[in-house]
C-alpha cells in the first residue's frame, strides 16, 4: 500500500496491539511503525531518510502519556517544515470523557480527527472513509 | 504564657507612646511610631503584629487614611483608633474606609484598652485559622481535581484495553496471538490493580494516628529480601541489603514500609535493560536516634530537570508503562507523617540514590 501507511504512539502495549490488529484486520498491506514515546516518534519523523514516498501518513496519538504527552508533540509537531507535517494526519486517541481534554484537541488546528479508545473496526473504517474522501485516494478493504 | 502579642501604636505625640508603653508593656510587645514611615517599618520587620493602634489626628495623614492604606498591604492585624473627638462623621468614615475592628476614645483607661487587645486577638486568631482552614481547602480541591483527571485516564485507560481485546478477539483464530494478547491483558490488569492499591495508600497516608512501636530494621529487611526474590532471580538483579542497628528505634511500620517498599520497586523497576551488572542495593543505618536509609540502584537514572517534579503527584518521569504517579507522592506524605527527609541524586543511565532519615519517635 503505498498511498497510506500508519504511526502508533502510545505509552501502553496492549492498545498498540489492539491498534495494529483492528488495521491489519482492515487491509494486511497497511504498514505500520510503532513508538511508544512520543519523544522518539517525533524523532523518526523528523528524520527524512524515513520518508518512504508514501501519500498520506495517519498518526494514532495517544494524549494521556507520561514525559510528552499528545499535546506536547502536536506543539513540537506545528514547528516542523510544512513539507514534513503536509505527510502526517494526526489522530487523537482518548480514552478519556474529559470534556476539558475534548475541547483541547479541537483548538488544535493539526489534530485532524478524534477517535475514542479502544480503536474498532467501524471506529477505522469511518476514518478511513473520511481520509479517503480528502486525500482522493482509493482504500480497499 | 506563650510568646507576648505584638502590638504596634502610631501617634505624633510623643508623651502618648510612652505612656502607652509604659502601661502596656509587661503583657504585650509594644512597639511604638511617631510617624507613617515608622509605622510601616515596623509592619516590614514584625509580620506577626497583631493589633494596630492609630490616632486619628495626624498631621500628614489622618488615622483613617493610613488604616484605608495598609488595608490591602496588611490585611491580618486588627485596626483600632484612638481618636478624642466624637465625630460622627469621622467615625462612619472610619468603618466604612478604614474596616476599623474598635474605637478607644482618648484618653484610656487601661482596662478598655486591654479589653480591646484581648478581643481583637481573638478575631485576629479566629480568621488566621480560618486562613489556614482556607489554604487546606485549596489543597484539597486541586488534589480532587488532579484526582478526577487521573482516575479518568488510568482507570479508564486499561479498562478501554481489555475492552478492545476482547472485541478483537472476536476475530482472532491463532492461538498464540491469542496468548500474546492476553499478556498484555494481564499486564494492564496488574497495572490496574497497583494503581488502586497505591490510592488505598494515598488515603490511609492522609488519615489515621500514628502507631508507634519497636522498630527491627533487620528483620524488616528480611520481610523485603523475601518479596523481592523472585525479582531479583527473574530479572537478574543483585540486591544487597547492609543492616546496621545497635540501638532501638520507634516509629510506626505501616509508613516506614512504604517508603521502603516504594523505593525498592522503583529501584527493582526502572533497571536499564542491557546492563549486566544490575544491582539495588539498601543500607539502613540507625545512629543515635536517627534511621539513615539509602536506596541506591544502576538503573535508567532520573533526567535532571524531571528531579524537581518526582515527588508530585501524578507525576512520571518515564515511559516505563508501570508507572502511576502516586508512589514518591506517598513516599512524601509518609515521611511528612515521620518527621523525616528525603534527598535524591540521579544520573542518567547510571543510577538514583535516595536517602531517607527518619528520627526516631
Amino acid at each position: 500500500m503505498k498511498d497510506l501507511s500508519f504511526i502508533i504512539i502510545d505509552d501502553t502495549e496492549l492498545d498498540h496491539f489492539i491498534a495494529r490488529k483492528v488495521i491489519t484486520n482492515a487491509n494486511s498491506d497497511f504498514h505500520i511503525e510503532s513508538f511508544l514515546s512520543a519523544a522518539q516518534a517525533l524523532e523518526y519523523i523528523t528524520d527524512d531518510t524515513n520518508d518512504q514516498g508514501i501519500k498520506i501518513i495517519l498518526i494514532f496519538l495517544d494524549i494521556y502519556m507520561p514525559l510528552m504527552n499528545g499535546f506536547q508533540f502536536v506543539e513540537e509537531f506545528e514547528k516542523l517544515d510544512p513539507k514534513i507535517r503536509e505527510k502526517y494526519y494526526i489522530v487523537a486517541l482518548t480514552s478519556s470523557v474529559e470534556a476539558s481534554d475534548i475541547n483541547l484537541i479541537k483548538s488544535y488546528k493539526s489534530f485532524r480527527a478524534r477517535v475514542t479508545k479502544p480503536v474498532t473496526a467501524e471506529g477505522l473504517r469511518t476514518l478511513l472513509k473520511k481520509v479517503g474522501k480528502e486525500y482522493n485516494i482509493e482504500i480497499g478493504s | 504564657m506563650a510568646e507576648k502579642i505584638k502590638i504596634l501604636y502610631l501617634d505624633d505625640e510623643m508623651d502618648n507612646l510612652t505612656g502607652f508603653k509604659a502601661t502596656l508593656r509587661l503583657d504585650y510587645q509594644v512597639l511604638t511610631a511617631v510617624n507613617i514611615p515608622g509605622a510601616m517599618e515596623h509592619l516590614e520587620k514584625h509580620p506577626d503584629i497583631r493589633v494596630i493602634f492609630c490616632d486619628q489626628r495626624m498631621p500628614v495623614k489622618t488615622g483613617v487614611e493610613f488604616f484605608e492604606g495598609i488595608r490591602s498591604t496588611h490585611p491580618l492585624p486588627m485596626r483600632i483608633l484612638i481618636t478624642a473627638y466624637t465625630d460622627i462623621e469621622a467615625v462612619i468614615d472610619s468603618i466604612n474606609r478604614g474596616n476599623i475592628f474598635r474605637f478607644v476614645k482618648k484618653p484610656w483607661i487601661e482596662a478598655e484598652l486591654v479589653s480591646a487587645i484581648e478581643e481583637a486577638n481573638k478575631f485576629y486568631q479566629a480568621n488566621s485559622m480560618l486562613a489556614i482552614k482556607n489554604e487546606e481547602l485549596q489543597k484539597a480541591y486541586s488534589e480532587l481535581d488532579k484526582f478526577a483527571y487521573s482516575v479518568s485516564h488510568d482507570i479508564r485507560g486499561p479498562l478501554s484495553g481489555i475492552l478492545g481485546a476482547i472485541n478483537v478477539a472476536r476475530e482472532m483464530y491463532d492461538i498464540a496471538e491469542m496468548k500474546e494478547m492476553l499478556f498484555l491483558m494481564e499486564k494492564s490488569l496488574k497495572k490496574l490493580d497497583t494503581y488502586i492499591l497505591s490510592m488505598h495508600d494515598y488515603y490511609s497516608l492522609q488519615r489515621g494516628e500514628l502507631q508507634i512501636c519497636d522498630i527491627d530494621f533487620r528483620k524488616m529487611a528480611d520481610e523485603f529480601k523475601d518479596i523481592y526474590k523472585v525479582f531479583s532471580n527473574t530479572s537478574n538483579i543483585s540486591f544487597k541489603v547492609n543492616i546496621n542497628q545497635r540501638e532501638p528505634f520507634r516509629s510506626d511500620t505501616i509508613p516506614l514500609k512504604l517508603i521502603l517498599n516504594n523505593l525498592l520497586s522503583n529501584a527493582f523497576k526502572y533497571q536499564s535493560k542491557n546492563n549486566d551488572a544490575k544491582l539495588v542495593e539498601l543500607n539502613i543505618d540507625v545512629h543515635k536516634g536517627v534511621a539513615t536509609i539509602i536506596v541506591s540502584d544502576t538503573g535508567i537514572g532520573i533526567l535532571g530537570n524531571h528531579l524537581g517534579e518526582i515527588f508530585n503527584l501524578f507525576y512520571r518521569a518515564s515511559s516505563q508503562e508501570s508507572g502511576s504517579g502516586f508512589g514518591l507522592y506517598n513516599v512524601k506524605s509518609a515521611l511528612l507523617k515521620l518527621n523525616g527527609q528525603i534527598e535524591v541524586n540521579s544520573v542518567l543511565n547510571k543510577g538514583t540514590t535516595f536517602k531517607v532519615t527518619v528520627p526516631t519517635k
